[in-house]
């Protein structure tokens, strides 16, 4: 296992970085008040190759290994303080780049990655439901076959970027009796008739990120609109969660990172009865609890990603990385609030919106309990 | 390079250790349906996808976790043996 980076890929770290720390942080308050995406961010972000990092370059990528990617989405993180942003771009990538990648038809990778990659389409992800949300596959979203098409009918819920998403990833069931044998997934592309987003969802953290209902009402999908096969839809959520639950959480190492520093910088210039802060033992040692665990989130992430490109399964790698980062990332947040003090609880300095950021990770893309019932399951218990 | 009988009596054993415990080995025949049945769900597949790659030093393609592909144990055979 070598987690060492080669030049081009430190190179490749690095101008991503450079661009995240600069305009892509500009207007945040603001934006995170108003729940306000930044699409001139995503373009930003698209344009330097962000979103097409493991897309081969023959459909618009940058074709690049599961650890460059991990370790280049870790820097955008590390730079860019709109998680939101960050969430959205992993949302696209992991959800339905991926899948189009893995399970597509030639002609449906052509056809969509190019823009996925580019930025001119932006992508989302169709499970959950309002009965169905850890309990995925009890969803009751139905595709019915009609001739060359399929008609959808029901509703989805917390579809992340879904009031701005070209296409969505739905995943719905054409025979019920079957159970999660009977679920599909289809491309649903924005303005087809019968599929509408609501508006605005206004949630706590990763505001910038756009969220939405999606509804389905006779809405009409082309058949080949469909990807994989008919009933293929459990193995392509499993895979795609797979990816998901490994690198979704890449950028929180780099916020992790961003957040250690910036305890450390105010520990060493905040002084109170007469010394610098971090001289108090039980401050240090806090900072110390902070710089082992994004140390060991690191670990985890790279771990997966090395084996994914070693050819190897990761379902146990993968949900210890995202239960691991999840929770680490938010413990952290929460250190750096308290070590900042009344000021970290304000909204100038930056870090209260950290902590709410975080606390969707423990939720999104699998709950905690999930990840923990996965990876009992694969150590056979 | 083990045999497709050997492919087979391992993970038909596996299956019976794990996934159908006390059940009688003789049910488990080459043409029962895991998937479609329920005897493999989406865990038990990563489950048994993760002992075949360690056991026998092999991987998968992401659509070969389907029914297509591994839904009875002859299968499963035939999926793990064309690795190998």
């Amino acid at each position: 296992m070598d987690f060492g980076w080669t030049k081009e890929q430190k190179e490749l770290r690095s101008g991503i970085e450079e661009l995240a720390k600069g305009e892509l942080n500009e207007g945040l308050i603001e934006r995170d008040v108003n729940s306000e995406f930044n699409r001139k961010g995503w373009m930003q972000c698209a344009e330097a190759g962000v979103h097409g990092l493991p897309i081969p370059v023959e459909y618009g990528g940058l074709g690049r290994d599961t650890m460059t990617t991990v370790g280049v989405l870790e820097r955008l993180g590390y730079g860019c303080r709109d998680n939101g942003l960050v969430f959205s771009i992993n949302a696209h990538m992991w959800t339905l780049s991926i899948p189009i990648l893995h399970f597509g038809t030639d002609e449906q990778k052509k056809r969509w990655l190019p823009g996925l990659c580019d930025g001119s389409l932006i992508g989302g992800n169709a499970m959950s439901e309002p009965s169905s949300g850890s309990d995925a596959y009890s969803l009751t979203t139905s595709a019915r076959r009609d001739g060359d098409s399929y008609v959808l009918n029901g509703n989805k819920t917390f579809v992340s970027n879904g009031s701005e998403a070209d296409l969505a990833l739905v995943y719905a069931t054409s025979d019920p009796e079957k159970g999660p044998a009977g679920i599909s997934a289809f491309i649903v592309e924005k303005g087809t008739p019968g599929f509408e987003a609501t508006g605005h969802v206004e949630k706590m953290g990763n505001r910038t990120s756009p969220m939405a209902d999606l509804f389905f009402d006779d809405c009409r999908v082309p058949a080949e609109n469909r990807l994989s096969s008919e009933g293929d839809g459990v193995s392509l959520f499993t895979h795609s969660m797979t990816w998901e639950r490994a690198c979704i959480l890449s950028s929180a190492v780099g916020a992790m990172d961003r957040l250690v520093e910036m305890s450390v910088r105010h520990a060493k210039t905040r002084k109170q009865f007469g010394q610098p802060i971090g001289k108090f033992q039980m401050i240090a040692s806090r900072i110390v609890d902070m710089k082992l665990r994004v140390e060991t989130a690191r670990a985890l992430l790279y771990k997966a990603a090395w084996l994914r490109d070693q050819g190897r399964s990761i379902f146990l790698e993968s949900a210890m990385a995202k239960l691991h980062i999840s929770e680490s990332w938010i413990a952290t947040a929460q250190d750096a609030m308290h070590i900042q003090g009344g000021q970290g609880y304000m909204r100038e300095t930056e870090v209260e919106r950290e902590l709410r950021d975080a606390l969707g990770s423990r939720i999104y893309s699998g709950t905690s309990e999930i990840q923990r019932v996965l990876i009992a399951s694969m150590m056979g218990l | 390079m083990p045999s497709p009988e050997d492919v087979k009596a391992t993970i038909k054993t596996y299956i019976l250790e794990e996934f159908l415990p006390g059940e009688d080995p003789d049910e488990l025949t080459d043409s029962v349906e895991l998937m479609t049945m329920g005897i493999l769900d989406s865990i038990s597949v990563m489950q048994l996808v993760s002992f075949v790659e360690e056991k026998f030093d092999c991987s998968f393609d992401a659509h070969e976790l389907s029914v297509d592909h591994m839904n009875t144990l002859e299968d499963i055979t035939k999926l793990v043996t064309s690795k190998l």
